[in-house]
């Protein structure tokens, strides 16, 4: 469970020298910084074909054939998949589970952290598992896993044998989605971005029924209307569903199969519902080839000529922030104010709960640096995970690499 | 030359007498059954109505019929100058019957549409090069093969290619597990050379995302090998995604299914968005190259690509140039270079790939007529991908390139593009032209020296 409050936010300055691994190890690869700040890993290189993970310079009991994803997990943990001996398992925090696969991937971290799946093959057959309880049934292939947002369900798109160009059994239908392991009746001829609400009771996907007809499925129901085409749709609450779909070249929002906002856009994708769920936020672009934000299908003022990646809501849903490219450069651009900074790259913004400060790593000429509210507050890093923001809002946590050091600091805001 | 010349004779009856097998194909042939004249009339009007607009009327108006276009097709000179083969019939046996007729056609019409769309033009757009009012034959024949998806009469093949796409997000049914794992033995193997090289799955803030096309982990995992070597001993800081999004190819742009197209254009794109890299890097393949710029971003409302993307054959470029890969000795045999139509004629890089032939190898020569007026290899615009059952075919329409290859006596052919590639290695072994055949970066690995840049030295 992700409790910051708990974490240290009086040590101004943490540190741990990470440049000597090189000399410990082979290689190491790309470091990953727990949620707190207090740990760096990275996978490492011991012999030929023998790995490991290093964790604030201890190494994990066991050694590997193989490892990769190495991810935080929890507030201060990591979990990695491992092979030895031809098969694959997760371990975490150094323990390993007891299931063992031909391949393992897709890992997949419930947003508090109780849950942690991934897909899995074995002797050709694939399934999920989750806090290493592996699904029973297993498909023929699967795509698309998807975690509820409490973690208590997993969903796939499954697919049924079919010979090889086999272009008829296709336009039949043999896919469908299963969840927790249970294959629904539906067949179709595309099933894709599964959503599920937030208490994971309903769940909900954009299928496709013939050559050109797309539509939703909400649980067991297709939508009456058809259309040219469909993206993710996202539930607000149990009973109301909104998706994005494409009528006469033009893409809408619709609720529950019938339209909702009432502007048409040339392209409406990237749903973001704010957490108390008031508000609904989008990528649209607007008119042709220019992007922009719309909230609850009010355009934003400015709009940007290459693209807007990922759009972020604060807790109270107060703040809204964008991360774009425009003119070859990267930026930022919150509650409709464009930061201007023309980065090389933009990570992912840290908005505190109130949305009164808003953090992100920006990368010019090669150095990371960290900005706050649109002013730089340390920069020159080789390496910098996102920040985090304390509780309260006053202080950001910094998490970088400086000449070799892994420096955990924290600063006010 | 003169036992090729000969071989080239013999080979050139024998493909005469294929001429009159014409291949069936199930996909067709079922959805025509399907078919009545009401859908057929509907789909044809709504498609020349609601997707075409003035440049298809200019189009249509503006041809004179005046045969320039009738020389720069390689179906035409490989027929005998058949006027059959002449693009202006093309189009006047297909779109424009259709619209004469008001979509009023018949299904034995929409057979031969399909045959004419998707068999006998490779989209190469050389033809457009020298008709005098640069009329887009290519377009034309896109907008057919539209018509063809909207009817469900695509070939067999390449739809297949296209539900790959539409479920995998790769054109070859790669499965996801497979592309890592495949991955992972090349970083493996490529260990023997480098101890410590990795391929970097899913690296957030690397400079580059390399992507490569379904066929490289299918069963040309070694390309992916070479590719790795190189970006190791340049010091590039790059990555490759572990999720559906790494495959750049887009079939569905060949097949007029632009909503699939779109579909891949996005999960690329946005997996690189993901990754937070500054650009991408992508193999030698010369549709894929195509379409970044094409129907797939057009339809999500990228007028252009979101992120550079830089063909192999321009990364080879800067590396060398750079001196970040230094070649040890220069490779000896006799090459000559194909120029893929999607990357000469659509991109302009001619000039740099002969560039970086000539720092690579010691002896080019030149085919006639080369760069931007190169001939297509008869492949690449998803011709081959229409499958075994049209091969005779293929090479009965490839004549004009197999004798153009043979008159250059080189022993090496470079092509830098999957799709050309394959469609070359048919003809080379077809017409027994006595020709190994080479990507570029097969030439370049085998020629670097194998160590680690170093910046100032």
């Amino acid at each position: 469970m992700e409790e910051k409050t708990s974490w240290d936010w009086h040590t101004d300055l943490k540190e741990i020298p990470v440049k000597e691994w090189e000399n410990r190890f082979n290689w190491v690869q790309a470091p990953q910084v727990s949620k707190d700040g207090e740990r760096i890993a990275a996978i490492v290189n011991l012999d030929e074909m023998v790995f490991n993970v290093c964790v604030n310079g201890d190494v994990w009991d066991d050694k590997y054939e193989k490892a990769w994803c190495l991810a935080p997990f929890a507030d201060n943990g990591f979990a990695a998949f491992v092979a030895k001996d031809e098969e694959w398992t997760m371990n975490v925090n150094g323990v390993q589970w007891s299931n063992w696969f031909d391949f393992i991937w897709d890992m997949k971290i419930s947003p508090n952290g109780d849950f942690l799946g991934a897909a899995f093959q074995t002797d050709s057959e694939y399934g999920v598992i989750v806090n290493d309880v592996p699904w029973e049934d297993r498909y023929e292939n699967l795509t698309g896993a998807v975690m509820a947002p409490n973690g208590t369900s997993a969903a796939v798109v499954q697919m049924e044998s079919m010979a090889a160009a086999d272009v008829d059994a296709f336009k039949k239908g043999i896919f469908s989605v299963a969840r927790n392991g249970e294959a629904q009746a539906a067949r179709f001829l595309n099933a894709w971005n599964i959503s599920f609400d937030a208490g994971a009771q309903n769940i909900a996907c954009t299928v496709r029924l013939d050559r050109e007809a797309y539509s939703i499925v909400q649980n067991d129901t297709i939508w009456d209307n058809r259309f040219e085409s469909a993206w993710k749709p996202q539930f607000l609450d149990e009973k109301t569903l909104v998706a994005p779909v494409r009528i006469n070249g033009k893409w809408k929002l619709y609720k529950n199969n019938a339209p909702f906002w009432a502007n048409a856009y040339d392209q409406l994708w990237h749903l973001s519902v704010s957490p108390a769920g008031e508000d609904i936020a989008a990528i649209v672009s607007t008119p042709y080839g220019r992007w922009t934000v719309a909230v609850n299908d009010r355009v934003w003022q400015h709009s940007w000529d290459t693209m807007v990646s990922d759009i972020h809501f604060s807790q109270d849903g107060a703040c809204l922030a964008a991360v774009y490219k425009h003119k070859g450069a990267w930026d930022l651009a919150v509650n409709q104010t464009p930061w201007q900074m023309r980065a090389d790259k933009v990570f992912v913004p840290s908005i505190s709960p109130d949305g009164s400060v808003v953090a992100v790593v920006v990368e010019k000429n090669s150095t990371r640096q960290l900005v706050v509210n649109n002013r730089v507050m340390a920069s020159g890093f080789s390496f910098m995970a996102d920040p985090v923001i304390s509780p309260d809002g006053s202080q950001v946590m910094i998490k970088a690499i400086e000449n070799g050091v892994y420096k955990r600091q924290i600063i006010s805001v | 030359m003169q036992t090729q010349d000969n071989t080239m004779t013999e080979q050139s009856r024998e493909t005469n007498d294929m001429k009159s097998e014409k291949a069936t194909d199930p996909a067709i042939e079922s959805g025509l059954k399907r078919l009545t004249p009401e859908r057929i009339q509907k789909t044809i009007n709504q498609v020349l109505e609601k997707e075409t607009g003035p440049r298809f009327k200019a189009y249509v108006e503006t041809c004179m019929r005046c045969g320039m276009c009738a020389d720069a097709c390689s179906f035409f000179l490989s027929n005998d100058r058949d006027p059959y083969f002449m693009p202006a019939a093309k189009v006047k046996n297909t779109i424009w019957e259709m619209l004469a007729k008001k979509g009023n056609v018949s299904k034995d019409f929409l057979r031969q549409a399909v045959r004419i769309s998707h068999l006998e033009c490779n989209v190469c757009k050389r033809c457009a090069m020298y008709c005098p009012f640069g009329i887009d034959i290519a377009y034309m024949m896109l907008l057919v093969r539209r018509i063809c998806h909207k009817l469900e009469i695509t070939p067999q093949y390449i739809q297949d290619t296209v539900n790959s796409h539409s479920v995998t997000l790769n054109q070859m049914w790669v499965k996801d597990d497979e592309w890592i794992d495949t991955l992972q033995w090349q970083e493996e193997d490529a260990r023997d050379e480098f101890e410590n090289l990795e391929i970097p799955l899913d690296k957030v803030g690397a400079d580059i995302m390399y992507s490569v096309i379904a066929p490289e982990p299918k069963f040309q995992a070694g390309l992916i090998y070479q590719a790795a070597t190189m970006m190791h001993a340049a010091g590039i800081d790059w990555t490759m995604p572990s999720t559906p999004g790494w495959d750049n190819s887009n079939m569905a742009m060949y097949t007029g299914d632009n909503e699939i197209s779109g579909r891949i254009a996005r999960a690329f794109f946005e997996t690189a968005a993901k990754l937070r890299v500054k650009r991408i890097v992508m193999g030698e393949c010369g549709h894929a190259f195509r379409s970044v710029y094409d129907i797939g971003n057009r339809w999500n409302s990228w007028v252009m690509p979101p992120f550079e993307v830089v063909h192999a054959l321009a990364f080879y470029h800067e590396l060398l140039t750079e001196g970040r890969i230094t070649i040890k000795e220069k490779y000896k045999k006799k090459v000559t270079l194909h120029d893929p139509c999607n990357v000469s004629r659509g991109r302009g890089l001619h000039d740099k790939a002969r560039q970086v032939v000539n720092m690579v190898c010691e002896d080019f020569v030149d085919m006639v007529p080369n760069r931007e007026h190169n001939y297509c290899c008869g492949a690449g615009g998803g011709v081959i991908n229409c499958g075994p059952p049209y091969k005779n075919e293929r090479m009965v329409n490839n004549r004009n390139k197999a004798e153009q290859l043979a008159a250059t006596g080189a022993e090496v052919l470079i092509a830098p593009c999957h799709n050309c590639h394959s469609g070359l290695e048919d003809i080379i072994h077809h017409y027994d032209l006595k020709m190994e055949i080479k990507f570029l970066g097969d030439l370049i690995y085998e020629t670097m020296e194998k160590k680690i840049y170093t910046p100032g030295k």
